[in-house]
């Protein structure tokens, strides 16, 4: 039975070069990170080697311990694409014992599951100090992998059982997305830390913690046998063993509520008249502009890329404060680069995002400027709105009033230019994007290579037209007087320009292209 | 025994069953002949007055005439497909009169979706043309698009879009003003049973649901020809007894509806003429009566698409492993 279970998954992972070459590339990519990744640890154990004992023990086991936490985590998060789902094999009737060790021992075989082994291996030469220290070292390897791969497991299992309504597929992204700008305040904690005097303090009492907890714990043994205290050795083993055999136990029962589980079914919500659509006038530019209101709104994809936009200038400023960049210059920053974000996030994939459901528009024979057109009504909207409360408290927080007519300039421009390109981009240039209704993280695979190109030249692109306009802004800085008039004025005409030639040539694309299009979305 | 006698009786309800839809099939057949009688008689009056004035005989004169009269809405020649080495279509031919049903049927993978995305210009053909009511679908999509309402098999839809929402949307983009779209959604609701359904997000729908919605969608500007691709799959059967209630009213009307299917028992009772497409071309077309001869349509299509592979060799079947 075991051994019928890992030849599935190894043909599995067999057929996964059988597809398109991007997403064999996309998969090369992803075994080549792991890899990188394990090369990483393996040096940094290996130097270990000669560390002191002390030093060894807090940074392996606080590393460590974050390897396991990604084990468990990253899963639950980022909802893993579980192949072999446990409810697939509920009608084979296989004994619930057999199935859940097949399962777990087909879990072994994979990127994640030989990054680990080779990690696990690693450790062991840094604990080959002493004879007991090595053993311990060993014992802690097999348990090492056994707790990541098993507690994958049960996590992703955990998730797809929760998490198997669309609503609470969509949550969880979000609040995936809500944890980690909390988290933000933690990191820059962790950077007010003087790492120079108090850094090896502050790693040694988080060792202390971490090595009794069930994620250290595994680490920590064969540190403790190192340095002598078998005892203590000894309770950090029993710990790491007790948490595998709680995980096997959790395993098996899972697997025995999931096969007589039915996927569950969602409460839905019920929505009450037309929405966007009464409001907007009933034209085809005015019915998209409703539409893609309504999924700004309601999907996640788009609700992500919306929460990513404050955070970007968050994050901008306070790396650029660290760098020594004056906080009254900082200040004129954020507007700018929200309106950058709002125009490119997703509207530069936009027909990607709709999938194969762009039928509609092909079938109707939509004109591909009222399309171009009712895409760019959310970010525009949002834009003007950013810009309009922007701007004033940009100003205040700069000290002076004769920089809104540049801030008002360079914010248009971007907004307006990166609308105009995305238009074009995103009829010429589709990428794969995230489906429907799955989670904003689920990125495919095989976006990899076409995705950066296009990226990198759409931002080039944004960058290369706005330039004039941010010139004259800094000059207007540097200067002051009528340079931010000129910024105003040249960044408003290159912004109306740019979208309205946008608007018009990716609509000529779009029309000539549409059943193009079509197909592209049906292939990924 | 008890088996077999439940069985029996069950064949014996169908057979009962059956004789009903055939008796109620012949007499929608009676009325909608009657139907075509006074179409081609309004038809013949149409031509007339055209030719008495030119300038509003363009529209019918682009239209080709077929051999008996009628007018061809559809006319398809030489379309041909390729994905990569494999062909999909072959180079198919198909005439369609207008105020008919035809059927398109064929085995799994023979070409039907491809067939009919690219008669609709959701994909564009390798060769061939497709001509809708006199306009070339992918030289003048504009004039061919209005004439065609659209199912698709397989695509998606806006499904963040409440069923309200999505059938204003269609009939917006379709280019209909507000108030008829707001008046044709309450109507096509209530004819399809999706009144409870359309506040709720499509994404919510169970598969039939997303199938009616889809086919009220594709009827909201009210169009010449309907283009649908496997209409009846996953529709419950009293939903899919009101839809054939609706496409047969549509056509008597002197509207076409073009649709695939596998079931061929439905094909032979709605339809008025049916083609055969096996491995991307057309193995049989004509009237129903015409394709199936002196068998039943499903005999004749098991008999183009290769026949029923023998079943030999399944004893073991009939022992049971425990």
């Amino acid at each position: 039975m075991v051994a019928q279970f890992l030849g599935l998954k190894l043909r599995l992972l067999g057929n996964l070069f059988r597809r398109s070459p991007w997403q064999v590339f996309g998969m090369v990519v992803g075994l080549l990170y792991g890899l990188g990744a394990a090369f990483a640890c393996v040096v940094g154990l290996v130097a270990l080697r000669l560390a002191d004992v002390e030093l060894a023990r807090s940074i392996v086991v606080v590393a460590g311990s974050l390897i396991v936490l990604g084990f468990l985590v990253v899963p639950l998060v980022f909802g893993a694409d579980d192949t072999i789902d446990p409810r697939k094999f509920s009608l084979l009737g296989i004994p619930n014992g057999r199935l859940a060790a097949g399962l777990a021992a087909a879990a072994f075989i994979g990127v994640p599951a030989l990054v680990l082994m080779i990690i696990a291996a690693a450790q062991v030469v840094t604990w080959s100090r002493s004879g007991p220290a090595a053993a311990f070292a060993v014992v802690s390897a097999v348990l090492l992998v056994v707790t990541g791969i098993l507690g994958a497991r049960v996590t992703t299992t955990v998730a797809t059982l929760l998490l198997a309504t669309r609503r609470a597929r969509e949550a969880t992204g979000l609040i995936a997305l809500v944890v980690l700008s909390a988290l933000s305040p933690l990191i820059a904690a962790m950077v007010t830390v003087d790492w120079q005097k108090q850094g090896l303090a502050v790693l040694h009492s988080i060792a202390d913690v971490a090595a009794w907890t069930p994620l250290g714990a595994v680490w920590a043994a064969p540190a403790l046998a190192a340095a002598g205290e078998m005892g203590p050795a000894t309770g950090a083993l029993a710990i790491a063993v007790g948490f595998v055999v709680l995980l096997w136990l959790a395993w098996r029962g899972l697997i025995a509520v999931m096969l007589v589980s039915p996927e569950r079914v969602s409460r839905t919500r019920a929505y009450t008249g037309l929405g966007w659509f009464a409001r907007l006038p009933a034209t085809p530019a005015g019915a998209i502009a409703a539409r893609s209101l309504s999924y700004w709104g309601r999907d996640p994809r788009y609700r992500s890329a919306l929460v990513i936009v404050p955070i970007v200038p968050a994050v901008m400023i306070g790396a650029l404060t660290i760098a020594g960049v004056p906080l009254h210059l900082l200040v004129l920053l954020p507007v700018p680069v929200m309106c950058f974000f709002l125009a490119w996030s997703t509207v530069h994939n936009d027909v990607a995002y709709d999938n194969t459901a762009v039928w509609l528009h092909v079938a109707a024979n939509t004109d591909g400027r009222a399309d171009r057109l009712g895409r760019v009504v959310p970010p525009l909207a949002l834009g003007i709105i950013v810009i309009a409360v922007g701007t004033p408290l940009s100003a205040w927080a700069f000290g002076s009033a004769d920089v809104v007519p540049s801030i008002l300039g360079v914010s248009l421009c971007t907004l307006l230019v990166g609308l105009g390109l995305s238009s074009v981009i995103s009829a010429g240039f589709p990428y794969p994007a995230v489906h429907p209704g799955d989670s904003p993280f689920a990125q495919p695979q095989s976006s990899a290579g076409a995705a950066s190109w296009v990226q990198g030249l759409s931002l080039l692109g944004v960058l290369a037209v706005t330039a004039p306009t941010v010139f004259l802004a800094i000059l207007g800085i540097a200067e002051g007087g009528g340079w931010h008039i000129a910024a105003l004025l040249v960044g408003t005409a290159t912004g109306i320009a740019a979208l309205w030639g946008g608007i018009w040539l990716g609509g000529l694309v779009f029309d000539k292209r549409g059943p193009e299009l079509l197909a592209f979305t049906a292939k990924y | 025994m008890d088996f077999v006698q439940t069985a029996e009786s069950i064949l014996a309800k169908f057979d009962v069953l059956i004789e009903k839809l055939e008796a109620d099939a012949a007499k929608d057949k009676l009325a909608i002949q009657a139907a075509e009688r006074a179409a081609k008689a309004a038809a013949a009056a149409a031509a007339e007055a055209a030719s008495a004035k030119p300038d509003v005989s363009v529209k019918t004169k682009t239209a080709s005439a077929g051999q008996d009269g009628a007018e061809h809405v559809l006319q398809v020649r030489g379309l041909a497909k390729k994905f990569g080495t494999t062909t999909a279509v072959a180079g198919i031919d198909l005439d369609v009169r207008a105020g008919t049903i035809f059927g398109i049927v064929g085995p799994n993978g023979a070409g039907k979706t491809t067939t009919l995305s690219m008669v609709t210009g959701l994909l564009r053909p390798d060769a061939g043309t497709v001509i809708v009511h006199g306009a070339d679908v992918w030289q003048d999509p504009a004039a061919a698009k209005r004439q065609m309402g659209v199912l698709p098999d397989r695509l998606r839809l806006f499904d963040r879009l409440t069923g309200s929402q999505l059938l204003f949307y269609a009939g917006v983009l379709r280019g209909l003003p507000a108030d008829t779209v707001r008046e044709r959604i309450g109507q096509l609701s209530s004819s399809f049973g999706l009144d409870e359904a359309l506040a709720r997000l499509v994404a919510d729908y169970s598969a039939g649901m997303t199938k009616k919605l889809s086919l009220a969608a594709a009827l909201i500007h009210s169009p010449r020809m309907l283009v649908l691709d496997e209409p009846f799959e996953s529709v419950d059967p009293v939903s899919a007894a009101n839809i054939i209630e609706i496409l047969r009213k549509y056509v008597a009307a002197g509207g076409t509806v073009v649709l695939s299917s596998h079931s061929m028992d439905l094909i032979e009772r709605v339809c008025d003429s049916v083609a055969i497409i096996v491995e991307g071309a057309v193995l049989a077309s004509g009237t129903v009566k015409k394709v199936r001869g002196s068998g039943t349509l499903e005999d004749k299509f098991v008999k183009l698409a290769g026949g029923r592979t023998s079943v030999e060799g399944m004893e073991w079947l009939h022992s049971f492993s425990d």
